[in-house]
């Protein structure tokens, strides 16, 4: 055990979940050290495996490829000296407060491992409250039940699975002050920590080091130190400098500046063989076709900041960039750099009527390649009706790093917005949409008033 | 029953499709024309059973007949009393206690009262019989259905019951559109379950003996009972044999497509629409290619449209509308009538009843106590027995949920086969290693009830949030301290509910468990169910009535007592969220 080692360390971990024809890799090649006295965030768009990548890290979740160290030795099983607050506070109901605490000390003797619940208690301000139940409390009564049970056994390093993000806006901003006083502190030992979040002024806040993940699958796209000192002060302008910085790096790895309207757009070319491509549909974002259409209506005639956006929606940054490549895909929006302009397109579209916007966006769509693909695939089948196996087999080989689920999702929900496909999720199968004369609907499930 | 346009994969008819239409239409009707023919058959006491293997598919089909017969009477039932309490606040009162109790008491004990009177009112044919097997099977079936549906009643939520006001509902159509889907999902599950039950009660009641009286109908249960007094081993297994193809088969062809079916009733409307488990819904596509298939649901979805069409406008005649006026005078009188039929039914049953156990003397009371004793003694040690090796079991199948899948078919096989038709083979094996029926009794009442047991803490345990398990490890709880401290209390719900269903089977396993025939011989214990049995036999309704009625009122004490208790605080401390 040498002391120079990290506490922590991956070495090309990839993980995958799922088995046989229905696998998602979540990680891909990733390496990372936690050394003593790091505060890493890991941030990211969601989907990008930050949580897989802590309970990696922690050991409880063993990678399908790749090695872990603690302390240099490869780990097996749970790492000794973690603790751990979860999002949804992972509470146990039947014990009271107090009982929930004692768990993680109970096997030290009884007069060292009372003095330590006491002090921790009244700590993080819980002493009054010992004796109630997990469900007699509030929300950030709970997660202070969770911060104090994690901290109770002094723990080497302690991990944050977005602690704060089930809680309401003015309670994680009072749990995150704590937190990020107990950091200031200089006599408070624990000095190591790693927080998964998807808000960039809490990693900034709180940690040295802050990881931009990427997803699909997820990756490290790069590592950003913040050497800030702590107390941090949110309104001083390197605070906003870190900050802008970030939002610079997460909005260029989730939305790229590539040409995507040019000749080739839409299109990946993967080798086959030496000498065959296969041309590989760039994906569709998932989200829903409506939302798009919503967005747009949103967006002001000038220019708007990407964060801006998520903070009107009050939505996580990464569905807002979601949101935004798909607009950006139907030609709807332009996002140079962090700013968001309306195209030409995007105001008639806003204009049309409801059956003109379908219209519009269903030419924009049937362009796109995965639908050429699509309606291809339809029209080879015998009866030209598409089994959903054969979808989701199709999209796995021809996108072997995607979650096939997800890509399919997508598709059958701008297919059926867009009047391209109408899917039959009784049998599972799907064929192109006829436009039928006026429907006359017969069936008890139609009210005729 | 959405208009559904039939997509081009169906519309391509397939003969094979056809012909097994066809096909299962007719064997249904030839098994109706040959279970008629039998019930007309003058009544036989010990009808003879042919024990060759030939007519097992003929007796299995008498069996699937009752059991279903049964089922469409417990739905019937279910969906009335349920309703009834619902929207009868005075009726809930006195019907939500009365199926807690009637689902608890060992139905088993009313048999030969049931029997005697119908085949008095039918002294001519094997109506009665069959009518008192069915209700025995019902008996059997009926009450978790009723308080699922009941639950599911209270469930709909109030927007739904606001549209169907606003639309004007009248009951029927309010049923058909609002409730009934509602409930689907749970009433298939707990049919699933039922039916399952059923065939326990279906092996017992077939083949029955009050007194000198040997009560035979042909089915499977009864095949069973003459191989095993015969002792011919060679048709005991094909008895067994038969038993499991029925349980598997009716698995298969029915309650997997409907479980499939009723899941587009599932609230949360993104749940399994990109699933793709196709495999098990071959047999449904099937089916969906038959062109007779498809004209039949037209003439059902003509048929339905015109039960549930509108007659006239919503809310028209403002001063008629059903839902701001008091119920109409008549109905009201009918309630009272209905409510007053049942509190004298109740009464008379009291009296009658006091007036028979009064002939019991000390000596009869005295046995009940000790056989009373011993039997409480078993029952808690067969469910002692199932909780040590079920929970163990049971956790580990719901924290590995890919082991719980695969072995999900044998479990739910082994927990739908009637136990009571390998009672002799147990007893053989108890014999084998010298125990004697006084303790071999308790693995007997073990084979029915263990698997109540293991299924809830399964259940129980792939619950337990993904977080809770996470920190678990985390904190490296091991040994003890994981069951005490964590894994008991988690799966402390689905436990409790595991025993009281166990439990409950468990009293009713007594009456067969310490009483079996066994080839020629015949084995019995002391015991509160072997002298139930007894009395049975022996024609003596006073011992009969005491037995079971001390039975009953035991059970409804524990439940009381122990059981609503544990079930109330384990609810109350620890559920998750």
């Amino acid at each position: 055990m040498s002391a120079s080692a990290p506490i922590l360390s991956l070495r090309h971990v990839s993980h995958e979940y799922g088995s046989g024809t229905h696998r998602d890799l979540v990680l891909s090649d990733v390496s990372l050290d936690v050394s003593a006295n790091d505060v890493v965030a890991l941030l990211g768009p969601s989907g990008c495996g930050k949580s897989t990548l802590m309970r990696v890290l922690t050991g409880l979740i063993t990678p399908s490829k790749g090695e872990v160290f603690h302390h240099g030795r490869a780990l097996h099983g749970i790492a000794a000296g973690v603790a751990m607050v979860f999002q949804n506070f992972a509470l146990f109901p039947w014990l009271t407060v107090r009982g929930n605490v004692l768990l993680a000390v109970e096997h030290l003797p009884p007069a060292e491992r009372d003095a330590k619940v006491e002090r921790i208690l009244a700590t993080v301000g819980l002493d009054v409250y010992e004796n109630n139940y997990p469900r007699e409390l509030s929300g950030g009564m709970k997660q202070r039940v969770g911060i104090a049970r994690a901290l109770v056994a002094s723990p080497e390093v302690l991990c944050l699975d977005e602690p704060f993000s089930a809680l309401d806006v003015l309670t994680a901003e009072t749990l995150r002050n704590e937190l990020a006083r107990l950091l200031a502190d200089k006599t408070n030992p624990l000095r190591t920590m790693i927080l998964v979040t998807h808000n960039i002024d809490e990693a900034v806040e709180l940690a040295t080091r802050i990881v931009v993940l990427a997803a699909n699958p997820g990756r490290v796209d790069q590592i950003v130190a913040n050497p800030l000192p702590y107390p941090r002060d949110p309104k001083s302008p390197a605070f906003a400098a870190a900050v802008e910085n970030l939002h610079c790096i997460l909005t260029h790895t989730t939305l790229p500046d590539a040409p995507v309207n040019g000749p080739d757009a839409g299109k990946v070319s993967f080798p086959v063989d030496e000498t065959h491509h296969r041309i590989a549909p760039v994906i569709i974002p998932a989200v829903n076709a409506g939302e798009v259409l919503g967005l747009l209506a949103l967006l002001p005639t000038e220019a708007i900041d990407i964060f801006d956006i998520a903070e009107r929606l009050g939505r996580d940054f990464g569905s807002v960039v979601n949101l935004l490549k798909a607009s950006e895909l139907l030609e709807l929006v332009r996002t140079p750099g962090q700013d968001v302009f309306i195209t030409d397109f995007g105001r008639q579209v806003l204009a049309a009527s409801t059956l003109d916007q379908k219209k519009l966006l269903r030419e924009k769509i049937l362009k796109l390649k995965i639908f050429e693909l699509l309606v291809r695939l339809i029209n080879v089948q015998e009866d030209k009706v598409l089994a959903d196996d054969t979808l989701l087999a199709e999209l796995q080989a021809l996108l072997p790093h995607e979650k096939p689920r997800v890509i399919f999702r997508t598709l059958v929900n701008w297919g059926r917005f867009a009047e391209i496909i109408q899917h039959d999720q009784r049998r599972h199968q799907m064929r192109l949409y006829e436009r039928k004369g006026p429907r006359v609907l017969t069936g008890p499930g139609a009210g005729k008033a | 029953m959405a208009r559904h346009e039939p997509s081009p994969e169906i519309r391509r008819s397939s003969v094979w499709s056809d012909l097994l239409v066809i096909g299962l239409f007719a064997a249904v009707l030839l098994g109706a024309l040959n279970v008629e023919e039998e019930w007309q058959a003058p009544l036989k006491t010990s009808a003879p059973i042919d024990l060759s293997p030939s007519v097992l598919p003929l007796y299995a089909l008498y069996s699937l007949a009752r059991s279903w017969l049964a089922y469409g009477l417990s739905l019937v039932f279910t969906i009335l009393i349920a309703s009834w309490a619902f929207y009868d606040l005075r009726a809930r009162r006195l019907i939500l206690p009365a199926l807690d109790v009637l689902q608890s008491i060992p139905v088993l004990g009313f048999l030969p009262g049931l029997v005697l009177a119908l085949v008095g009112i039918f002294p001519h044919s094997n109506i009665g019989l069959e009518i008192a097997c069915i209700v025995m099977i019902f008996t059997g079936q009926v009450w978790n259905m009723a308080f699922s549906y009941y639950d599911s009643l209270q469930g709909v939520p109030a927007e739904h019951r606001n549209l169907a006001r606003l639309y004007d509902f009248t009951g029927w159509q309010r049923f058909w559109r609002v409730e009934l889907p509602f409930a689907t999902q749970s009433l298939v599950y707990n049919s699933m379950v039922s039916m399952a039950g059923g065939w326990f009660f279906l092996s017992i009641t077939e083949a029955f003996q009050l007194g000198d009286q040997d009560f035979r109908l042909p089915g499977i249960g009864s095949y069973m009972s003459v191989a095993i007094a015969q002792g011919n081993v060679s048709a005991q297994i094909y008895g067994v044999i038969a038993m499991g193809v029925i349980i598997v088969s009716v698995d298969r062809l029915v309650w997997w497509p409907l479980v499939r079916w009723s899941k587009k009733f599932n609230l949360d409307d993104f749940a399994g629409s990109a699933s793709s488990d196709s495999g098990s819904g071959r047999f449904a596509l099937w089916l969906a290619r038959s062109t007779a298939l498809r004209r039949l649901t037209l003439v059902w979805e003509k048929t339905s449209d015109t039960l549930l069409r509108r007659r006239h406008a919503p809310h028209a005649g403002k001063e008629q509308a059903a839902s701001s006026r008091p119920r109409p005078a008549f109905g009201r009188w009918l309630a009272n009538l209905a409510f007053v039929a049942l509190l004298a039914l109740g009464a008379y049953a009291v009296v009658r009843l006091g007036l028979l156990i009064a002939k019991l003397n000390l000596t009869d009371w005295r046995e009940i106590a000790a056989g009373t004793g011993y039997t409480t003694l078993r029952v808690f040690a067969a469910l002692a027995f199932s909780v040590l090796w079920a929970v163990p079991v049971g956790v580990w199948l719901g924290l590995n949920p890919a082991y719980s899948r695969r072995l999900q078919p044998f479990i739910q096989f082994a927990a739908s086969f009637p136990a009571p038709m390998i009672y002799p083979w147990i007893l053989t094996l108890v014999g084998l290693i010298g125990g004697t029926l006084g303790w071999g009794a308790v693995p007997l009442i073990v084979l029915g009830t263990q698997w109540y047991v293991l299924f809830n803490v399964v259940s129980a345990a792939s619950s337990i949030p993904n977080d809770v398990r996470s920190c678990a490890a985390i904190m490296g709880l091991s040994g003890v301290r994981r069951w005490t401290r964590y894994l008991l209390p988690a799966i402390a719900p689905g436990l409790v509910t595991g025993c009281i269903t166990a439990a409950g089977g468990a009293w009713n396993a007594t009456i067969v468990a310490e009483y079996v025939r066994s080839g020629t011989s015949l084995v019995q214990t002391t015991g509160l169910g072997s002298y139930i049995s007894r009395a049975t036999n022996a024609g003596d309704y006073p011992q009969l009535a005491a037995g079971v009625i001390v039975m009953a009122v035991l059970v409804v004490l524990i439940n009381r007592l122990v059981w609503k208790k544990l079930q109330s605080l384990a609810n109350e401390r620890c559920r998750f969220g």
